[in-house]
């Protein structure tokens, strides 16, 4: 079967760092894949892999059947790629830099005019396309630089945490815009830390940390890796030493880590084990002063697999 | 063609910025007017001193006809000042500046050239200088003039025996005619280049701003490096390169177009100096426009491929700045363009001969100073033309060696 994004045993060494280890995932066409990981996971020295920036140290990867390796500009042909960074000439318009892009994705006259007029409607610029890209706020730059990334209609689209540092209404924007791409077909190729924006946009998940996918499947498949263990937000009124021994020790605890002064407890059910739980507080004279209770999530996948939360 | 999007580009900011226009005309032209005045200033010392070019006058053929023509024509030059010298002092003579070069006569001349045979005078001079190069076209010159006259004289008297018959004279004028077409002035004059002149005082020949003009153009051209460089510090900055190189564009063709780019930008400038020169200053460029033409681009071509080597090099605006600045400095003092090498210590010259700056400088020169035309530009251009090249293949090197 070929699959539109189908990465095999991928690696990336920078020295002595080996940034990404035997990275392997597929993605059919028309769907999205979400590569979820805290920074410095390897996400986005992968996708560069991927976009023909960076060569790997061994395996492969193919895009639309098409090698990065031995057939980059094929692979390229059907690809579109949003940075993580804003890529675009600040002293341009909106309209000039789109206009240029899609000169440098080989599109020329009329074509070249219907499909810039097309992005600015799908990233809701069409008002302000005569501005400068620096007068823009970062939402809105953000936007335009996804629509950089659209004018050649790409069979398959990479974007790299385009949603970082921006506002909650150009970030709603932005994931509605993933959504529409998707539902005409585009494959979609997103990295995120926000395990949310994973949750509601991917088909799939690849969920990768210090350069290796340590989990893969859909949305339900992962949260079932954790079973029905809860994750419950502890803090107390001293240092977490004398109580975590005591809470390790508890019946139905599956474990329990000191993360951002905050005890994080993997239990099976919470209504059953949290009264233990203030027991033994209570007993080496801790006071519990909040609990936090979250169901099963994407998160808990990643700290029941690393020990460690996404966010660190 | 996407090569010229990506110049055009490139262009169309460039040209937006206001101070870039200050940079590229406004500043040179200053300068031009600043360099020729303080040349001109300290010309303006000696205006009393006869500005003439010392010529050496060495007689081997005692006092025959044509020889006393010739000194006779050379004396009342206004070009040429002449000095008699015996055969033993021409080399000494020269060394130390007191003539810039020498014109033998040799035994049996005059004879020689009565009888209608050809007989070259020997003209000994530092060929590479600029005062070499003007006694050779001036006595070129004056010599052809000479032996027209002289072949005139031996037509009339063929014909003399005929005075009243207009077929002889027309015939006689028709003979002279084809012999001054077919005289090779160049064989009238042997050139030798036997010793290293002494500086000449009036280097930059009539106009100061032979020197100011072209010397301050490759000067501000070397300065567009900054320009050059901070095209790709700058696509580096905004991850514009970044998502360049995710398209299919070649690493070739991003460095091509930015290097376009940039021969536009530095060629627009140095056409905009020669033309202020020619028209403002009375510099003659376009007294060989086609080799102004070539010098001029090659010297683009050179600017821009070294700053896209340096932009490959650097990490950020500052960095550019310091290497372009070091590149003008060291370009265009060892490259001739603030006094001509052949005032400059030997070792200095030495030097100075290999930079590019100075090929262009030699461009220049060669149709301002000296005269010449066309075909004086060959070899600047040619040797511009490798340095641009070889610029332009290591900054393809680097860029696809650079981390973006």
């Amino acid at each position: 079967m070929s699959y539109a994004i189908e990465v095999k045993n991928l690696k990336k060494s920078f020295g002595n760092l080996q940034a990404v280890q035997d990275a392997s995932f597929t993605a059919d066409a028309g769907e999205v894949l979400s590569l979820l990981g805290p920074n410095g996971a390897g996400k986005s020295t992968t996708i560069s892999m991927l976009s023909g920036l960076l060569a790997p140290t061994g395996g492969d990867a193919s895009i639309m059947g098409h090698s990065v390796v031995s057939e980059p500009e094929s692979a390229k042909k059907s690809l579109g790629v949003v940075p993580q960074d804003i890529a675009l000439y600040p002293d341009l318009s909106a309209r000039e830099n789109l206009i240029f892009w899609g000169k440098m994705y080989g599109l020329r006259g009329a074509t070249l005019k219907q499909r810039v007029d097309e992005v600015l409607e799908i990233i809701g610029l069409v008002d302000r396309q005569k501005d400068h890209v620096d007068k823009f706020s970062g939402g809105m730059k953000r936007r335009v630089n996804i629509g950089a990334a659209l004018l050649h209609k790409p069979d398959v689209i990479i974007m790299d945490e385009p949603t970082v540092g921006i506002d909650p209404q150009s970030r709603r924007h932005i994931l509605d815009n993933v959504k529409a791409l998707n539902r005409q077909g585009m494959t979609v190729l997103y990295t995120t830390h926000y395990m949310e924006e994973a949750a509601e946009l991917s088909d799939h998940i690849a969920i990768m940390d210090k350069g290796r996918i340590i989990a893969y499947g859909t949305h339900d498949e992962l949260i079932k890796l954790v079973g029905r263990e809860t994750r419950i937000d502890i803090t107390i009124n001293a240092e977490g030493g004398r109580v975590l021994e005591a809470w390790r020790s508890t019946e139905g605890v599956a474990r329990i880590d000191a993360l951002d002064g905050t005890l994080t407890a993997l239990v099976d059910d919470s209504n059953r084990v949290l009264p233990r739980l203030f027991d033994a507080a209570s007993k080496v004279g801790v006071r519990i002063t909040s609990v936090d209770i979250q169901e099963p999530n994407l998160e808990t996948v990643f700290l029941h697999l690393t020990g460690r939360a996404l966010r660190d | 063609m996407r090569i010229i999007d990506l110049a055009l580009k490139d262009l169309s900011q460039v040209f937006r910025d206001k101070r870039s226009l200050l940079f590229l005309v406004a500043m040179p032209i200053a300068f031009t007017f600043f360099m020729g005045f303080a040349y001109k200033s300290g010309s303006d010392n000696d205006a009393s001193k006869d500005t003439r070019i010392p010529l050496g006058w060495v007689n081997n053929d005692g006092n025959g006809y044509v020889s006393t023509q010739l000194f006779e024509m050379l004396s009342n030059s206004d070009s040429v000042r002449l000095v008699e010298l015996t055969s033993d002092t021409v080399d000494e003579s020269i060394r130390t500046g007191e003539v810039a070069g020498a014109l033998i006569v040799p035994t049996g001349y005059n004879k020689q050239v009565s009888a209608g045979n050809e007989a070259p005078l020997t003209l000994v001079t530092d060929t590479n200088s600029t005062n070499g190069q003007s006694l050779y076209q001036i006595l070129r010159t004056s010599v052809t003039k000479l032996m027209s006259a002289v072949e005139i004289t031996h037509l009339s008297a063929e014909t003399i025996g005929k005075p009243n018959d207009a077929s002889e004279l027309n015939e006689a004028f028709a003979s002279a005619s084809q012999a001054w077409s077919q005289a090779d002035s160049a064989s009238l004059v042997k050139v030798e280049m036997v010793v290293e002149s002494a500086p000449a005082e009036n280097w930059y020949g009539d106009n100061p701003y032979n020197q100011a003009s072209p010397g301050i153009l490759v000067q501000f051209a070397i300065m567009g490096l900054v320009s050059s460089g901070q095209i790709l510090v700058q696509e580096r900055k905004t991850r514009t390169l970044q998502r360049l190189m995710s398209t299919t564009m070649r690493s070739w063709e991003i460095v091509a177009g930015h290097m376009l780019a940039m021969f536009g930008i530095v060629f627009t400038q140095i056409a905009l100096l020669v033309v202020f020169g020619q028209l403002a200053l009375g510099v003659n460029y376009m007294n060989a426009p086609l080799g102004t033409l070539l010098v001029s681009v090659a010297l683009s071509l050179w600017i821009a491929a070294m700053g896209l080597l340096i932009g490959t090099v650097v990490k950020d605006d500052s960095q550019v700045i310091l290497f372009a600045l070091m590149a003008m400095f060291i370009f265009s003092a060892l490259g001739g363009t603030w006094f001509p090498l052949e005032v400059a210590s030997g070792t200095f010259a030495a030097i100075g001969k290999v930079m590019p700056s100075a090929w262009a400088m030699t461009g220049y020169q060669n149709i301002l100073m000296r005269g010449l035309g066309l075909e004086s530009a060959w070899m600047p251009t040619g040797i511009l033309l490798a340095y641009a090249f070889v610029f332009f293949a290591l900054a393809i090197w680097r860029f696809n060696k650079m981390d973006v």
